[in-house]
């Protein structure tokens, strides 16, 4: 099994840090991307990659390797600081920016729209927070934003909760 | 009644859907003399001035696109900068547009949004959600002003009632999830006309690939 985390704290954050440890230990191989340095900008709805360049996103911050990361490793695990008792803007506009993985092209999954993948993949994202959130409803969310892009969360786990979330890897 | 409206939305102003929305709304709450302020987040350099147009005045609506199931990040960043209001007197309202057409595709935002006001210091005044609005740039006039024309009537509900009642918003949110008879046709026929329409716009856009290449496959490639 390998694993990718896309960590949007400071690198050099002690819950973080050992959040990582832990859930690298059983990880045949595990990739830790430091996204809060890169700064990662927020979707602006361009569209671009749904209808001009499919697949790839506009923006140039170095979101790229994240998205070829969601396609090479088995599972990601984000970390994420929390805001007003939800991920925190930085999580957000990381998980906005997953368009790519989408098509524009839709179909009917359950009664409800859905985008069809471009990927043939099933993506399996887990959520570990550090802050004051409202875990119910986060888990709600993340499932949710699982479902629309055909893919398994992992759950939405506090961040002191990183050997929990290692055993839903 | 001064209200003042910000567009949570990252798109620039001039290709925005939810500006076109806010545009609309607006016409028919200053109907009878009410006035309005808006904000646009997709502009930085107003930040400092929504903030303060947030923290001076008690009737607020936040319009915005809804971005993987919540609030886009550029709003909850600005939001999160926002100390929270200690008079009780605010009422915060939404407008959530989405690109498909049921109103379930909102209603988890929605549960968020009915939470957010009171984080703020602010009282909950409902939430509008239409759905289908992706395609409102890329109509006609005529076409464009038809799908508008319901925000126009709520922007003068608005102006009357100050908040939208949970059960005149989920009527506009119609449909909630799409007529089994809509889904045959749409399994039919819909995904061939897709397929088309979306074609045709990629390449006026001048796309040169696939709608579905996959340009990170790195398993093909191996």
């Amino acid at each position: 099994m390998s694993l990718l985390i896309v960590n949007t704290l400071p690198g050099d954050d002690p819950e973080a840090l050992n959040a990582i440890d832990i859930l690298s230990r059983d990880s045949e191989e595990c990739k830790v991307i430091n996204a809060y340095e890169m700064n990662i900008r927020p979707c602006i709805g361009c569209n671009n990659c749904w209808l001009k360049t499919p697949g790839i996103c506009s923006l140039k911050d170095g979101y790229e390797e994240i998205l070829k990361g969601y396609l090479k490793y088995d599972e990601t695990v984000f970390i994420s600081g929390t805001a007003l008792d939800f991920v925190d803007h930085r999580m957000k506009n990381v998980i906005d920016r997953v368009l790519p993985l989408a098509t524009m092209y839709t179909t009917i999954v359950d009664g409800q729209f859905r985008h069809i993948p471009r990927y043939d993949k099933k993506f399996r994202f887990g959520l570990l927070y550090s802050g004051r959130a409202d875990r119910k409803y986060l888990n709600e969310w993340f499932d949710r934003v699982m479902i629309n892009f055909m893919g398994e969360s992992l759950g939405a786990f506090p961040i002191e909760e990183a050997k929990e979330m290692s055993l839903c890897i | 009644m001064h209200l003042v409206i910000i567009s949570g939305a990252a798109r620039p102003k001039p290709k925005s859907n939810t500006a076109k929305i806010i545009e609309a709304f607006k016409s028919g709450f200053e109907e009878k003399g009410n006035t309005s302020e808006v904000w646009y987040l997709s502009d930085r350099k107003q930040w400092e001035r929504a903030a303060k147009a947030f923290s001076e005045n008690d009737n607020i609506l936040i319009a915005l696109p809804l971005y993987v199931e919540n609030i886009p990040g550029i709003l909850l960043e600005f939001l999160s900068d926002i100390p929270p209001k200690t008079s009780g007197k605010t009422r915060l309202s939404f407008i959530v547009q989405g690109g498909f057409p049921e109103g379930s595709q909102s209603r988890c935002c929605e549960k968020y949004l009915e939470t957010l006001p009171e984080k703020l210091g602010c009282r909950y005044g409902g939430t509008l959600i239409k759905g289908d609005m992706f395609g409102l740039g890329l109509l006609d006039e005529k076409n464009r002003q038809k799908l508008l024309k319901p925000f126009t009537e709520m922007g003068r509900y608005f102006s009357e009632k100050r908040y939208f009642e949970k059960s005149v918003s989920d009527e506009f949110a119609a449909p909630e999830y799409m007529p089994e008879k809509q889904i045959k046709k749409f399994n039919r026929f819909g995904q061939k006309i897709q397929r088309l329409f979306m074609g045709s716009i990629a390449k006026k856009l001048g796309c040169k690939g696939k709608l579905d290449a996959k340009p990170y496959d790195f398993r093909r490639k191996l």
